[in-house]
């Protein structure tokens, strides 16, 4: 049971997936329907989690070191803040958007077979490793999908039907997103610290990681002191997560790139 | 839009002080500070130690206190702290790391970038000016809050004054911090170690190494392509750890390991487990082609520094190849020797360091070359009296997240 079982695995869940989000859709029509879709999400991400354990205890070592391994941390978390909001805000888009992003984790990975390694290096063996990582890839998601809300709203805002409830959702995203992410960051200082002597050395994983921190920190202040300006606060969370996403892919192709500690490693 | 335009509206420096305002000044702040970069002579940024750094905490803090107490009607102080102030100098601040982030922090070839003293942001004037004005506003606000506490500020000092105690030690901190590395070879005591610049520091302790252990993971198996020599399949993601008895898919071929030694040399025409420097692992495999269904057996090694390695070619195209080992884990078992005469044991291990007044000893490397026949093992001692101060401020940081997630935010909740 390792990554090979993986194909079996991720069809059984994105068939029950997709088949849930067309249950959804009905829902929109049959109120009764959107039971049978909950029922169908949460079948998936029960084989999901199923998936998770195994091949956590098959590798012999947390699944959070390659790219397609955060991918299908991705592809858990989803759901999860989905259900939550949903629960709490009851936006069925959201929840939509949530499991349509998961399937598209899943599916990447598909595509991109993965590592068999069981090999950890030294450095990663660490108690902070698995809270480090999995704070920063809750946060992340939470933080995708307030970027896409962001979208949403500018685009209301486009069309002239712009709510002010799209962007107290996605203050609630970011302040929960945030307080994940400064807690990443903190971890990541206190284990740098236990690890190699100093908790913060600039490396460039490190500075977009601050930077991102930073883009989010303007949001949360520009949204307190200008309740108003709807639009400008959009702007500003659309153009955070560009920051976001280069932190997470895009440090890799930076000049800067060879000196980090950090770049996913590819074997 | 509307509260901007009213804003615009009223003229420049006129009360009270928006974003126009804001980033004039901290554009100014940046370009004095490049100024400074680039007719300054002294090089390297200043930095103070014991006792100037705390002199200049307890002074900052201070001057901060009576400027808020006493001063708060001043333009001044009613710009700084408010959210625009604030605001510019956060993304100020942003905008210098993200040069850090962009431009290798490296000597360059640029005359520009280094005259402007690009490639050593986290010392440049800029950086240290808008910084400054940054650490202002944060310390500041974090008064205004204390002094008027309320149990609903409560998220808001731990977040504010967290940042504040980290940031001013850790940028404090650095004039006395310790960072040395020192080389220990088995059986022998060390006391001399080296700084960052090089020089030779004697230590109030020696330390003796008793032994220095590497556990290693399996060898790998990868197929490798005979022209170019790499990795020939799945892009080299997937390798496989060679244990005794598995069987393995390389393309159309089945690669089934009879047999392992983690230690081994070559007898004849097989290997044969011996426990000498630098023997290597070795492997016995069985490679069957499932086209013609011919098999092919044969010992294959990954090498050492003192042996060859050995592979298996398979085909007019492909041959099996075994890899290094990698290192799973690293230790030195260690005796610390004081000056009083004591005799402290322990064990070093990377993520697993040592105290022993006031210094931390790291396990950090060893001779790569020889791998775990290594003799030599690199360990760092690192001491840094303001750690407890960052360390409250990281700890506040992390109440103030818990709390943040918590309660949620109040724009929303008021509305
Ligand atoms: C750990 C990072 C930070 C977090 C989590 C944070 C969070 C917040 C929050 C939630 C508020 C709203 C006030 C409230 O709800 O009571 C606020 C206000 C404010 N923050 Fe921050 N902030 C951080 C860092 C900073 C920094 C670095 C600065 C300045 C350089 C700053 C300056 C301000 C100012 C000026 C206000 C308005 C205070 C007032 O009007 O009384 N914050 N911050």
């Amino acid at each position: 049971m390792t990554w090979i079982d993986f194909p079996l695995y991720s069809s059984i869940i994105v068939i029950l997936w997709i088949i849930g989000l067309v249950f959804l859709l009905i829902s929109y029509k049959k109120q009764a329907a959107l039971k049978i879709a909950n029922l169908l999400f949460v079948s998936g991400w029960a084989v999901m989690i199923l998936f998770v354990v195994k091949l956590w205890l098959e590798l012999d070592r947390p699944p959070m070191r390659t790219l397609g391994e955060t991918r299908l941390w991705y592809a858990t978390f989803l759901p999860l803040i989905g259900f939550v909001t949903y629960i709490r805000w009851k936006y069925k888009w959201f929840l939509a958007y949530s499991i349509a992003m998961a399937i598209m984790f899943l599916t990447i990975n598909y595509l991109n077979p993965e590592t068999y390694s069981k090999t950890l290096m030294p450095a990663l063996q660490s108690p902070w490793f698995i809270p480090h990582v999995l704070v920063y890839l809750f946060s992340y998601a939470v933080l995708a999908a307030s970027s896409i809300v962001a979208i949403k709203g500018l685009y209301d805002s486009y069309k002239g039907n712009f709510k002010i409830e799209t962007l107290k959702l996605a203050d609630n995203l970011v302040y929960i997103g945030f307080a994940f992410l400064t807690l990443g960051l903190l971890f990541g200082a206190l284990w740098a610290k236990e690890a190699w002597g100093h908790y913060w050395t600039w490396d460039p994983k490190e500075v977009w990681a601050f930077l991102t921190w930073m883009g989010y920190l303007i949001y949360i202040h520009y949204r307190y002191f200008h309740t108003q300006n709807s639009k400008r606060a959009l702007t500003i969370l659309a153009l955070a997560f560009v920051v976001l996403l280069v932190c997470w892919f895009g440090v890799n192709y930076l000049p800067v790139a060879n000196t980090s500690v950090h770049t996913y490693t590819q074997y | 839009m509307s509260e901007n335009n009213i804003k615009i509206q009223r003229n420049l420096w006129e009360n009270p002080w928006g974003y126009v305002e804001s980033f004039f000044i901290g554009i100014g702040l940046i370009i004095t500070g490049l100024f400074l970069e680039v007719f300054s002579t002294s090089g390297s940024a200043f930095t103070l130690s014991y006792p100037f750094n705390l002199y200049f905490l307890i002074g900052y803090v201070v001057l901060l206190f009576v400027m808020y107490k006493w001063f708060t009607t001043t333009q001044l102080i009613r710009w700084l702290t408010k959210v625009p102030a604030s605001i510019s100098s956060i993304v100020l601040v942003t905008v210098l790391v993200m040069v850090m982030g962009i431009i290798p922090q490296v000597p360059s070839e640029s005359k520009i970038i280094t005259n402007l003293g690009l490639n050593h942001i986290t010392s440049n004037w800029a950086f240290l000016l808008i910084l400054f004005q940054f650490l202002t506003c944060l310390g500041l606000i974090s008064i205004k809050r204390i002094l008027q506490f309320k149990w609903s500020n409560f998220g808001f000092i731990l977040n504010h004054t967290g940042l504040f105690l980290a940031l001013i030690a850790g940028i404090l901190g650095t004039g006395d911090l310790q960072r040395l590395s020192l080389d220990v070879y088995e059986g022998k005591p060390s006391w001399v170690a080296t700084n960052i610049n090089n020089q030779k520091i004697e230590l109030p302790f020696a330390i003796y190494l008793k032994d220095f252990l590497i556990d290693e993971y399996n060898p790998k198996l990868a197929l490798v392509d005979n022209k170019t020599g790499s990795i020939a399949h799945n892009d080299g993601k997937n390798l496989y750890l060679v244990e005794k008895g598995e069987t393995y898919y390389f393309k159309n071929f089945e690669v089934t390991i009879n047999d392992f030694l983690p230690n081994s040399g070559r007898i004849g025409a097989r290997y044969e487990p011996v426990n000498e420097l630098g023997s290597p692992p070795s492997a016995s495999i069985s490679v069957k082609n499932i086209e013609n269904d011919s098999i092919q057996t044969a010992w294959i090694s990954s090498g050492s520094f003192r042996y060859p390695y050995e592979s298996l070619k398979i085909s007019e195209d492909y041959s099996v190849v075994m890899t290094i080992p990698e290192v799973k884990k690293f230790s030195s078992d260690i005796d610390i020797l004081t000056k009083e005469g004591e005799r402290i044991s322990t064990v070093l291990e990377v993520n697993k360091p040592f105290k022993h007044k006031g210094w931390k000893i790291y396990q950090l490397s060893y001779d790569d070359k020889m791998g775990k026949w290594s003799n030599l093992s690199v360990l760092e001692l690192v001491k840094d009296p303001w750690l407890p101060l960052i360390y409250i401020g990281i700890f506040m940081m992390i109440a103030g997240a818990v709390y943040m997630f918590w309660m949620g935010n109040k724009i929303t909740k008021n509305q």
